[in-house]
């Protein structure tokens, strides 16, 4: 493993500068109207009414990086708490099912039931992934832990295919909302606005303040299921309380910006390099990297076929499919 | 007094290994659970430690049930050295050995000064101490046996449940050990261990409990166990039982 060993406080600082470089370029860069460097960091804190620019920087901008950050660092969150609790290093709401189960969700809910549209499109993504989530775990008897590996990633996969036809029969019986929805697959950034940002917040600074709760207790999982036990872990409460934290952190990003991958399995990983296996520091480490990973796609994103968009979900996949493959082959599963 | 099961069955996919064991577990002593392969003993030192949920029965610690008491405060009084380990990545051998501390500490997992005097002792007593850096994984299957030891160790219970924890472990290492455990029943510990090697039990331990097919045969000092008869009946063993010359203990040997 690649070992970069600066003192934790360190690796902090470095991360939390990058994320400040990472966000403040993408309030500025790639636009069709100009806007200087300078021109957004005035729209944060002495905004010029008459220009247009700023506004764009206020009203757009700011808004999709704030997102992009917290999506990054639930899914990071989520990721690494999936990990924990299975003792799998596949485990990730893309891969075990929870982001296609999202989606089905959401999918149903904006074209066969718009009905349910009162009840809104988290508690949609939230309950379509709990019960995805709650099949893999079934099939793939994580419950018991151990050696499980392969049955559980296999039930991700499995669980993921039915849920994806499912959402493809939704769109096709339902074709005037496919547009829409097929965007909303791809996961992007484009439509987060600050009323987006308001419903998206308080879930998520709960989720990721409960995932630092849960972090010392996921290093005793570390050492297997009996030794936890004996440790005085209750496991079924931090099995149960750690898939709703789960839940709420992905299901939240889900909502916000669309289905959104790989970033739940790329970072843990990239964290676990940077300060080891200790989740009460990784865990940190991992939120900020998936913070600057989701900012730096989206600005990415805005670039590639400018002035059109790519969704960042995209980009990611493009990152993160070379990454799982080095992962695969990397270890012994 | 401390530990007992009544009625106890025990066991996995509605199948009962261990079976209506009534057992009281004497207390301040060394006691071995032996028997042959698949007879129930680590099942039910599995059940003493609430790893595993009774299917009939029940398990008492200080005559309430064991299911009905908080998980840290348990983790405080008994500590189980699990038959096989995981070989978790990345961690090394002194924070593993901390991680023993952890009902003990608040739940951020912070180390204060005591924890740090008790996981070092540990780390000296078996032997540890030079591994500290270096990362579990790397290390023997010796090594990493008395690594989890020193963890289990750590947890600082008034009774320890062993699951042989001899495995990998050369003669020396396994001499060690048994010096060691009674060294900590002399400080007040109860110890239960499963064994496989009956000389060793013998010659190490005051009580020995032998199990056949989930249930108790017999149980009581070394020299009022092991008879010819109960190595027939037991491990269809054909053995006579010798005095050891060192150690005054009876000892068997295979005809």
């Amino acid at each position: 493993m690649i070992s970069i060993r600066l003192p934790f406080v360190g690796q902090c600082l470095i991360l939390l500068l990058l994320l400040l470089v990472c966000s403040w370029t993408s309030l500025f860069s790639w636009s069709v109207i100009t806007i200087t460097p300078m021109d957004a960091l005035h729209a944060l804190y002495n905004m010029d009414k008459e220009s247009i620019a700023q506004h764009i920087v206020h009203d757009l901008r700011l808004p999709r990086v704030l997102i992009g950050i917290m999506v990054g660092a639930n899914l990071a969150a989520a990721g690494v708490i999936m990990q924990g609790l299975t003792q799998n290093p596949l485990a990730s709401p893309s891969v075990l099912g929870i982001n296609a189960g999202a989606a089905l969700g959401m999918a149903t809910v904006s074209t066969i039931a718009p009905w349910f549209g009162l009840l809104g499109s988290s508690v949609a993504a939230i309950i379509g992934g709990g019960i995805a989530w709650a099949f893999v775990m079934l099939l793939g008897s994580a419950w018991r832990g151990g050696n499980e590996h392969g049955r559980l990633v296999l039930a991700g996969v499995a669980i993921s295919a039915l849920c994806a036809a499912l959402t493809k029969a939704v769109i096709i019986i339902a074709e005037d909302q496919a547009a829409g929805v097929l965007t909303w697959l791809a996961g992007s950034l484009t439509d987060a606005r600050w009323q987006t940002f308001d419903s998206f917040w308080p879930v998520c600074v709960i989720g990721l303040l409960g995932a630092m709760l849960i972090a010392p207790t996921l290093n005793l999982l570390q050492l297997g299921d009996d030794n936890a036990r004996n440790l005085g872990v209750s496991l079924m409460w931090v099995k149960l309380g750690g898939s709703f934290l789960v839940l709420l952190l992905v299901g939240s990003a889900i909502s916000s910006v669309g289905a959104i991958g790989f970033v739940g399995l790329l970072v843990p990983h990239m964290a676990r390099m940077l300060a080891g296996q200790d989740h009460r520091k990784f865990l940190p480490i991992a939120m900020m990297l998936g913070a600057c990973l989701v900012v730096l796609s989206d600005t990415v994103s805005r670039a590639i076929i400018y002035p059109a968009e790519t969704p960042a979900g995209a980009i990611l996949a493009l990152i993160g499919a070379p990454f799982f493959i080095y992962l695969v082959r990397k270890r012994t599963l | 007094m401390s530990l007992s099961t009544h009625n106890l069955s025990v066991g996995y996919h509605d199948k009962a290994i261990v079976k209506q064991v009534d057992l009281t577990i004497p207390e301040g002593k060394i006691i071995a659970l032996l028997g042959p392969n698949g007879c129930g003993k680590s099942t039910l030192l599995k059940a003493m430690a609430r790893i595993l949920s009774p299917m009939e029965g029940q398990v008492h610690w200080q005559g309430k049930n064991l299911h009905g008491i908080a998980s840290k405060k348990l983790a405080q009084q008994l500590a189980l050295l699990p038959q096989t380990q995981p070989i978790p990545e990345g961690i090394k051998v002194k924070d593993l050995v901390a991680y023993g501390r952890s009902p003990y500490t608040g739940f951020w997992g912070r180390i204060n000064k005591d924890d740090q005097v008790i996981i070092d002792k540990m780390m000296e007593e078996t032997g540890i101490t030079e591994l500290a850096d270096q990362l579990v994984s790397e290390l023997s299957g010796g090594q990493r046996q008395r690594v989890w030891l020193a963890m289990t160790l750590a947890q600082d219970t008034p009774y320890l449940l062993l699951d042989e924890p001899t495995t990998y472990m050369d003669l020396s290492h396994q001499v060690e050990l048994m010096h060691l455990l009674r060294k900590l029943n002399l400080q007040g510990k109860t110890i239960i261990t499963v064994l496989h090697d009956i000389n060793q039990a013998a010659r190490y331990c005051d009580h020995l409990i032998v199990m056949k097919q989930g249930e108790i045969i017999t149980q009581g000092s070394p020299e009022s166990v092991l008879t010819q008869k109960l190595l027939k009946k037991v491990f269809s063993l054909d053995a006579q039982i010798h005095q050891d010359p060192i150690a005054k203990t009876p000892m068997c040997v295979v005809e």
